[in-house]
């Protein structure tokens, strides 16, 4: 029988495989540095230009939007992972992972953690850009918290990707609706700019998805920014989005899978 | 007058004890229609496959055999029956029948194009779930017997479709499974390919194993098989 050690293996396999492609595309890296550093010149210079209603000054608002588009990247790799799949149904390797005792859904779920480990690269580099060229003041003493803080908030996001791949599974549709999804998420979530300054109403919508929390609490940890609810409030927002949506979003994937396997639709694309 | 029976005493024979192992694999009242309503493709089909079995389906195109086998495999569900490998469907536990069967889709499709075969055959030995131990062990061995050294560090879209078809055939024994389903498996194999996909066959059966293959009828191959059935009208019957 399989034990937890050839599982994980098999987890390995699938993070190897998608960073050898990763790889095999050599420009990638670089172009999406680039686009990185285009954003960050950008957003500084808006920075300077606008005075933001609730910033004392330019610098706390580059701080604030750099985090936010750190995130941004971590939120596309969410979603990156429906596409992913789309690409494996019409390639024909998700039937190879259907047809392994590995399976279809630990197979799915085993390719989001390139993405997601890749976005944390991206983020990375986009820090320590907007630090070294842009004088970007991180938060030294709370900066390693931040580490366990994005994974827990990963766990709060994943959900989403794979409710997205459940859908591309059942549709055949790659990504159906995410880049709404993602511009709606970058709005009340607060990525780009303070929720304050939106619509009472639209204001609901920061508080009905774990964004919100952990773009708070990872611009807390990294540059200091101030909190609008505690950081234990904050933790308990993100871990309970993880708890309730983590079941529900593998439980979606294995029902879209079995509905295609009854109807015979999981060999199309 | 003794109580006691005997073979004479009775006008029929007693028949065999019934067998109680499970069958490699096993296909029972399998039906399939795409559409509702239609004619369905595959209508009430039985097949056993025993140890050492080698069986053949043959059909015209769109007859169903490609569906046939997909049940089989277990990735796709009939609309009525059951199909089980030793006694275990893949509904009642997935992973079990998956290690017991492998299969071989028909196409070239199923590899990932700018991976190479050693990394091809060491993601499909992980994801079989191979012990690690043994999983280079096995890719390897896989590389030797499949004849794909000088193609072991070459993308697979760099190849041709006969080499590509070498490299999916490994990936379907790697596993060492118990039952090989193998649909159009000559597709794009020179004499030396299918030489080699023969001897993997025969290796597989010596070790207590059994092999359905499927192919168009007419499908010109030297290869021997113990039986030969035609899959038609949803039906299959001796050939």
């Amino acid at each position: 029988m399989s034990g937890f050690g050839e599982t994980l293996s098999a987890f390995w396999a699938v993070i190897r495989r998608d960073f050898q492609v990763f790889l095999s595309y050599r420009t990638r890296l670089v172009s999406q540095a680039l686009t990185s550093v285009f954003s960050l010149t950008l957003f500084y210079y808006v920075s300077r230009l606008v005075h933001v209603e609730g910033f004392t000054d330019p610098d706390r608002y580059f701080g604030f939007v750099v985090v936010g588009i750190a995130l941004v990247g971590v939120l596309y790799s969410c979603f990156s992972v429906s596409e992913t799949i789309r690409q494996e149904l019409v390639a024909g390797t998700f039937e190879r992972l259907l047809l392994s005792p590995f399976g279809g859904v630990q197979g799915a779920v085993a390719t989001t953690i390139f993405p997601l480990a890749y976005a944390f690269l991206m983020a990375t580099i986009t820090l320590t850009v907007g630090t070294v060229v842009f004088g970007l003041e991180l938060h030294w003493s709370t900066l390693p918290l931040a580490l366990p803080a994005l994974v827990l908030a990963l766990l709060a996001f994943i959900p989403f990707g794979l409710f997205f791949t459940a859908l591309t599974i059942a549709t055949k549709q790659a990504n159906f609706g995410a880049s709404w999804i993602i511009a709606l998420l970058s709005i009340v979530g607060g990525l780009y700019f303070p929720i304050a300054l939106l619509p009472a109403w639209a204001q609901l919508g920061a508080e009905v998805q774990p964004f919100t929390a952990a773009t708070e609490l990872l611009r807390h940890l990294l540059v200091d920014a101030p909190m609008e609810t505690s950081v234990g409030l904050a933790l308990v927002k993100i871990v309970g989005f993880a708890e309730i949506l983590v079941p529900l979003s593998l439980y979606a994937l294995y029902r879209a899978i079995r509905l295609g396997q009854r109807r015979g639709t999981i060999i199309e694309y | 007058m003794s109580g006691v029976l005997t073979q004479s005493d009775l006008e029929f024979e007693i028949p065999a004890p019934r067998r109680q192992e499970p069958l490699p694999l096993s296909l029972r009242g399998v039906s399939k229609a795409w559409d509702k309503g239609r004619v369905p493709v595959l209508n009430r089909v039985d097949l056993d496959l025993d140890v050492g079995d080698k069986v053949r389906i043959a059909g015209r195109n769109g007859v169903g055999k490609t569906t046939l086998m997909r049940i089989a495999a277990g990735l796709i569900d009939p609309d009525r029956g059951s199909a089980e490998a030793f006694g275990t469907s893949p509904a009642e536990n997935g992973q079990r029948f998956q290690r017991l069967v492998s299969f071989l889709p028909a196409g070239d499709r199923g590899l990932y194009a700018r991976l190479s075969t050693r990394r091809q055959l060491d993601f499909c030995a992980r994801i079989a779930l191979v012990p690690r131990r043994e999983v280079k062990a096995r890719v390897e061995e896989a590389i030797d017997v499949f004849n794909l050294r000088e193609l072991a560090d070459r993308r697979v879209d760099r190849m041709s479709m006969g080499q590509r078809q070498r490299v999916r055939i490994a990936m379907t024994f790697l596993p060492r499974p118990h039952v090989v389903l193998l649909d159009e498996p000559l597709t794009s194999l020179d004499g030396e390919g299918a030489e080699i996909l023969y001897g993997a066959i025969e290796h597989l059966l010596s070790e207590g194993g059994a092999m359905l293959w499927c192919s168009p009828a007419g499908e010109h191959t030297t290869y021997e098989f113990d039986r030969t059935l035609m899959l038609d009208e949803g039906k299959l019957v001796a050939a």
